[in-house]
């Protein structure tokens, strides 16, 4: 693996040949935010979309897909679950936080995440940097903006040690 | 609890000092060079959360790396990266289908 490993948190980036204002657009209106919001199977529907820092998105996810309809129903599950993300951050075209309860992964508690979007026009391409930090306690917000970010990223490599 | 535990950089360091193998509560003492009592109070914390076990050995106290809440974690972390990356490919779909709204002239607009 290559050595910037060591100073990630999660983070994934992609760049994608298209204009800045189609990504943006995907990422911070009602009909954008629905076509690949998802997941895989669910549609995805926008209910309230106040884009500001301090303001949520609220939208409701319903299984569409007919194996994870029938997946829900099997697991005792709704077919349809309201998701809610607070904006922490919103700059236009340039950067996007917010914090969001991730419960949706199987056998997992469900975790306070935040998830920072830095968008970066590239000639004709935008390159999207998601990083993603499971905050659980004030005080690990604390540290992580002390500078002790690359935690995650060390962590990662005692994962890999014990697994 | 696993984030919790993990969150304070001391903790880290002990955790990390721990992958090697088994250790002796003066062994990491030396190995990350801060007071016993701030050793002890934080592999309280570590064992409270279920991160380290301990076993002694005469007069010794032995600790060690519990893997479970790790794997744990370590899936928890894998998962976001599997679920981010579909999402992400959806990302990736959906705007190919709007730049081909917004380009009727285009060739194979044929939906």
């Amino acid at each position: 693996m290559s050595g910037n490993q060591d100073r990630q948190r999660i983070k994934i980036e992609k760049t994608y040949k298209a204009s800045i204002n189609d990504v943006w657009h995907l990422w911070t209106t009602k009909d954008g935010i629905e076509s690949w919001w998802g997941p895989d199977g669910f549609t995805t529907q926008v209910l309230k979309l106040n884009l500001r820092a301090g303001g949520t998105l609220r939208y409701l996810m319903t299984a569409t897909g007919a194996a994870q309809a029938a997946f829900m129903k099997k697991a005792g599950m709704p077919l349809t679950t309201e998701g809610r993300i607070s904006y922490t951050e919103v700059i236009l075209h340039e950067r996007l936080a917010y914090t969001h309860l991730a419960d949706f992964i199987p056998g997992v508690e469900p975790y306070d995440v935040a998830t920072t979007v830095e968008f970066f026009v590239e000639g004709e391409d935008v390159r999207m940097v998601l990083t993603f930090d499971a905050m659980h306690s004030e005080e690990w917000t604390q540290r992580a903006a002390m500078g002790h970010e690359s935690q995650l990223g060390r962590l990662e490599k005692v994962l890999a040690d014990v697994n | 609890m696993v984030f919790h535990a993990l969150g304070d950089p001391m903790r880290f360091r002990i955790v990390e000092a721990l992958r090697t193998g088994e250790r002796a509560v003066n062994d990491l003492v030396d190995k990350v060079e801060i007071h016993q009592s701030g050793v002890s109070r934080h592999l309280r914390i570590l064992q409270e959360a279920g991160l380290v076990q301990v076993r002694p050995e005469g007069q010794k106290r032995i600790y060690s790396l519990r893997p479970e809440p790790l794997r744990e974690l370590n899936a928890w972390i894998t998962s976001y990266r599997h679920f981010w990356e579909a999402r992400l490919d959806r990302f990736a779909h959906a705007l190919k289908q709007k730049q081909k709204r917004q380009l009727p002239d285009k060739k194979e607009n044929s939906k």
